[in-house]
């Protein structure tokens, strides 16, 4: 899932604190924006526009954060409405909606421990690409 | 004698400067006149770590953002609330960053004028 990876060049000090912050920053938006799952890709995006002009290993790590925040916010807000319909009763609790959030909830913690993970990787300056994102990351972010 | 000033001034302003400008700050003081470093001690410069306490304490209100003399974030901050809460959290981890960088070019600007001894001669 997660992968350990050489990056072009050695970053620096400064470049490190500021890829880690964007895993951090990531963390605290989503348990202040709870239970709403847009907060924390908006404060991501924010985050990553005032990098987008950084060195490139912030802007890369900048982007994983912002991709994997992408995803989240689809499975969530699925998760989100179906139970507020769930609790308005327009539709019934199904084992299939039962199912679909445990997954949701396992999802997010495996999210949550791989982000405090990479963001105390990126701290010590190791480059830490995660399954799938990693690879999209690469496509949205070139070295230039 | 000038480059002692340098170390000294490094030493108790460094830390209002993001790590990679001091090589260029040191470089630009050494050499620099006697009489222009009076300009360069008066210099007052944002403090990273008041401005992160102020950032978490008032940072809906934009305070911050004043502070660091950017009054139309300022304003747009304090009239959307802190960007709902999410510029306020952004903000927490970018402020400091932010102020260095200000620092920095406060500093440029101010050097800007002054020749070194090394371009007199």
């Amino acid at each position: 899932m997660i992968q350990i990876r050489q990056f072009p060049y050695r970053p620096h000090d400064y470049e490190t604190e500021k890829a880690s912050n964007s895993y951090l920053m990531s963390l605290i938006a989503a348990i202040a924006g709870l239970p709403l799952p847009i907060v924390n890709l908006l404060a991501t995006l924010f985050f990553y526009l005032s990098n987008r002009k950084g060195t490139y290993f912030v802007r890369w790590h900048c982007t994983q954060a912002l991709v994997s925040q992408v995803f989240l916010l689809g499975t969530n807000s699925v998760g989100f409405w179906w139970t507020v319909s769930v609790f308005m009763g327009d539709v019934d609790f199904t084992n299939q909606y039962m199912g679909y959030m445990v997954t949701l909830v396992l999802f997010n913690l495996a999210e949550f421990a791989a982000t405090i993970y990479t963001a105390i990787q990126t701290r010590k300056g190791i480059h830490v690409e995660w399954w799938f994102y990693g690879n999209l990351t690469h496509l949205i972010c070139p070295a230039k | 004698m000038s480059i002692s000033k340098v170390d000294l001034f490094l030493m108790v302003k460094g830390k209002h400067f993001e790590n990679y400008q001091i090589s260029n700050i040191y470089n630009r003081l050494t050499g620099l006149r006697e009489s222009d470093w009076q300009a360069v001690y008066m210099q007052d410069f944002h403090d990273p770590t008041s401005i992160q306490v102020i950032s978490v304490l008032a940072g809906s209100l934009g305070i911050d953002r004043f502070m660091l003399g950017d009054v139309g974030l300022g304003v747009a901050k304090l009239l959307t609330c802190g960007g709902f809460g999410v510029w306020t959290i952004v903000d927490w981890f970018l402020i400091q960053g932010v102020a260095k960088e200000k620092n920095g070019e406060k500093l440029r600007q101010t050097l800007a004028h002054m020749p070194n001894e090394s371009e007199q001669e």
